[in-house]
């Protein structure tokens, strides 16, 4: 999300500054009350754990869970540093502040107004905490990587290190990862048997069958999910796994599921829409009482609300932080002279310790006259690559035509086609890896449509599929490179040394 | 998650009946005691596991059978079926007319590659029927031919075809004196195939199975069905639902997944054997009383003696007071006796199995 413009003029109409900062507190997940901002322009100490714990929450890069509660305060605040300083956080007084919350609140805040400053910060911590109706997955392996959670203190290691012991975690986690595989297939067959069974359920035709979340509200609209505030996103998304299960076990028919579906409606009293014949036509009512399901998104809008709130407030805020007013605004008390900004009161600092130069790319200055040469040999070279497949290919086919026909050689000719095929991809692949589209990012929603028609933001999972084919060719080209390199290596360092018998594991 | 059971020659056949038998037969004991919701929790998993669902309501177990000779599946699948409570699938057997001549070569080189296409279709089939495939397991025993030579190949066909699964092998180890003359050579051929193809050998002797049978049960003409029940009880206290350590909520999906992680992660190091406390026959069962310390106690002293069962334990051996000798040094003092072992895990069932405690005895 691209920054927005801040319009000054806006300032006059935004309204005060408590209104403002108490959009930022409610906007913000766990946010501090408008009180901590206020001691901390006054860089009171009681306002420092709290401004720590909102700058961890907002640069890590996890989603928040119970897990970043118990981290301590010193280990919070000091990946807090490490984290503005690979970000490029100018101000040096910040790497200076001590960890235990005693002091520098004001710091902290200024460091709070550069990140909102810089970045999509709300936006980003909105998605982060967003309900998940739908069965949702990512095609892209961003998410995956900046999961990795903060780096383990390096250790020394005393005395030499068992191998044994490695090749025993190795197979741990080879076991782990072979268990893992197996639970993604269960999850997908059965989330393809939800899909099929609640064909043409819900309202909205484009979708046409209801996901796990809406199913798992069917089933048990009660839910026993406890929500409390800003926990209720997470909820939500760990009880997804057991609510695939209960929707739907294993080995379970369509009919058993629609029973199981339905024999709790029947005790509800008499609001429930009257139960339709499954896979009919009509639509599915999800009016019924839906009650977790509310109140999440209740929350939500109004987070959302107070996001909105907070870009009409916005310019005030800033006039607060770092800007003299240009005009007395209606909020901004008159006798407030340039000085008493925030970033006024904080000791200045350096400029030239701080500042880098800026690099920008250096494009070649060239004539139109040399790209149109460019493009006339590329295509004189396709040309020429085109005829000369085409004679190999006639060639080839007269020879082949020679030889038998038989099981065996279809065997053959299929094996050694997969084989080109998946070289090919690799090819392709290393080639297009900087002019190709950009990857979808984000998470999709898993429909299953009979009739093959998609919208113009759809992915198609068979292009996905080839996509990510493709991708695993290059990724194993690469790796049997790697195990070939090794392999020389290890012959060159046992062949150095005499009388040394090498007898390599069996291999696969 | 489903486990696919694979039964190779007379020997995996027979015992794999008596496995099945046991599971079912356990589920649905009456002499349960939990509350009604636990037990249909506890059949619904097993069930899950080892057996499909049909339209009349007769479970199926997931299982092929392969044998080179017809008698001994036709046998098991008649008993199978006349239990009433469960069966065999239709298709899911295989079998020829001409055996293998106990020749370890004949059933690895010569059947294998002429029946692949057959068996590992039978296979396929089984494991499409799976909505949530968790591994295999091949019963076969290792004097014979058809077991440990068919055995071994179909092994190497389910690590190229089934990569990502898991397997792990049951393997009856002979009797010492000898029930085919070629046993020797048969087992050190499938040992070597298996240790390189399979992720675990799960090793039951019918030397200890018959002692236990002798002993313990008191049974006076021991047959291979005893012994086949035995070893049965076995595999059901290790294969039926478990809760973890941690936490009670529901069990364990891969029970698979679960030993062999524990295990057999060095991929050295992957034989495993089970050592069962208490084990007696049913008439006995009246007049015993048990405690968790003290079935605990005899069997870490089965542990570490290396016993194979509660009776005629050397209660002599101990564990060195220093720990084990390092790797660089050799121990001299000789009889130390004591049984090393790399990996453990124990499984826990009955009555006030909270109040168990197994502390650092392990």
């Amino acid at each position: 999300m691209r920054r927005r413009r801040v319009d000054p003029a806006a300032g006059a109409r935004a309204g005060s500054l408590p209104e403002a900062i108490a959009a930022l507190s409610r906007s913000l997940p766990s946010g501090p009350s408008p009180e901590i901002f206020r001691r901390a322009k006054f860089d009171r100490p009681e306002a420092t754990s709290a401004l720590w714990q909102l700058l961890f929450r907002v640069l890590s890069p996890l989603p928040a869970g119970n897990a970043l509660a118990s981290i301590a305060l010193e280990v919070q605040a000091r990946l807090v540093k490490s984290a503005l300083c690979s970000q490029g956080y100018p101000r040096l007084a910040l790497a200076q502040l001590p960890e235990d919350g005693s002091k520098g609140s004001r710091e902290l805040l200024l460091a709070l107004s550069w990140l909102l400053a810089r970045g999509p910060v709300l936006e980003q911590m909105l998605a982060q905490t967003r309900v998940p109706l739908g069965d949702e997955m990512t095609v892209c392996q961003c998410e995956a990587l900046a999961s990795l959670g903060p780096p383990a203190p390096h250790m020394e290691a005393e005395g030499p290190v068992d191998v044994r012991h490695m090749q025993w975690l190795m197979g741990k986690l080879r076991f782990r990862w072979r268990q893992l595989v197996s639970s993604q297939q269960e999850q997908c067959a059965l989330l393809s048997k939800i899909h099929l069974y609640t064909r043409g359920c819900h309202s909205d035709q484009n979708l046409g069958h209801l996901s796990v979340t809406e199913a798992e509200m069917l089933r048990d609209p009660e839910g026993g999910q406890k929500v409390s505030g800003a926990g209720a996103a997470q909820n939500l998304d760990l009880a997804y796994p057991k609510g695939l299960h209960f929707s739907c076990t294993p080995g379970m028919g369509p009919r058993t599921f629609w029973n199981d579906l339905w024999l709790v409606p029947r005790l509800l009293p008499g609001d429930w829409a009257a139960p339709l014949d499954p896979g009919g036509a009509s639509a599915c009512s999800l009016l019924s009482p839906l009650r977790v399901l509310l109140r999440t998104l209740e929350h939500e809008s109004r987070r959302l609300e107070a996001v909105l709130a907070w870009w009409r407030a916005e310019p005030v805020f800033w006039q607060w932080m770092v800007r003299k007013p240009t005009h007395p605004s209606p909020g901004i008390p008159s006798r407030s002279g340039p000085q008493d900004t925030v970033l006024g009161t904080c000791a200045p600092e350096a400029p030239a310790a701080a500042s880098q130069p800026t690099f920008l790319p250096w494009v070649p200055e060239c004539g139109d006259g040399e790209l149109e040469l460019v493009v006339r040999e590329l295509q004189t070279l396709e040309e020429e690559l085109r005829e000369a497949v085409e004679r190999r290919r006639v060639a080839w086919e007269a020879k082949a035509r020679g030889c038998g026909r038989g099981p065996e050689w279809s065997a053959a000719r299929r094996a050694s086609r997969e084989t080109v095929e998946k070289e090919l991809g690799a090819l392709q692949r290393c080639w297009e890896q900087d002019s190709g589209p950009a990857p979808a990012h984000g998470p999709h929603r898993l429909v299953r449509r009979e009739d093959g028609a998609t919208g113009d933001r759809d992915l198609r999972a068979a292009e996905l599929i080839r996509t990510l084919r493709s991708q695993e060719a290059c990724l194993e080209a690469v790796l049997r490179q790697l195990q070939g390199q090794c392999r020389q290596e290890l012959a060159g360092l046992t062949g150095a040394l005499p009388g040394l018998i090498w007898i390599p594991p069996p291999g696969r | 998650m489903s486990i696919v059971t694979v039964q190779l020659g007379q020997c995996g056949n027979q015992i794999g009946f008596e496995v099945f038998d046991a599971l079912l037969s356990d589920s649905h004991s009456s002499q349960g005691l939990c509350c009604k919701r636990e037990n249909e929790a506890y059949q619904a998993s097993c069930k899950e596991r080892f057996f499909s669902e049909e339209e009349n309501g007769v479970p199926i177990a997931r299982a092929v059978l392969v044998d080179m000779e017809p008698k001994v599946i036709n046998q098991t699948l008649s008993k199978a079926a006349q239990s009433g409570r469960w069966k065999y699938g239709q298709h899911a057997c295989f079998c020829q007319k001409q055996g293998s001549g106990n020749n370890w070569a004949y059933g690895y080189s010569v059947h294998g590659p002429r029946h692949e296409e057959s068996i590992m279709d039978l296979i396929r089939k089984e494991v499409e029927k799976c909505d949530s495939f968790s591994g295999f397991f091949i019963i076969m025993s290792m004097a014979g031919g058809t077991g440990s030579g068919i055995g071994a190949f179909v092994t190497q066909n389910l690590q190229d075809q089934y990569s990502n699964s898991l397997k792990m092998n049951q393997i009856i180890w002979p009797y010492g004196t000898g029930e085919v003359i070629v046993q020797n050579y048969n087992s050190i051929l499938t040992l070597s195939h298996l240790y390189r193809s399979s992720d675990a050998l799960l090793v039951h002797e019918n030397d200890a199975v018959h002692k236990i049978c002798a002993k313990l049960m008191n049974i006076k003409q021991i047959s291979f069905s005893d012994i086949n029940q035995v070893l049965a009880h076995q595999l059901g206290s290790v294969f039926q639902p478990t809760y973890s350590a941690e936490s009670s909520f529901h069990y364990r999906r891969n029970p698979l997944g679960d030993l062999m992680e524990h295990l057999v992660p060095h991929p050295e190091f992957k034989m495993l054997s089970i050592r069962n406390v208490p084990h007696m026959s049913e008439n006995s069962l009246a007049y015993s009383t048990f405690t968790w310390a003290g079935l605990l106690k005899h069997l870490r002293q089965m542990l570490i003696s290396n016993a194979k069962m509660e009776e005629g334990i050397d209660w002599h051996v101990r564990p060195p007071l220093s720990g084990l000798p390092s790797l660089g040094k050799m121990s001299l003092n000789k009889d130390l006796h004591f049984n090393t072992s790399i990996a453990n895990l124990v499984i826990l069932r009955g009555k006030d199995v909270q109040s168990a405690d197994v502390g650092k005895k392990f």
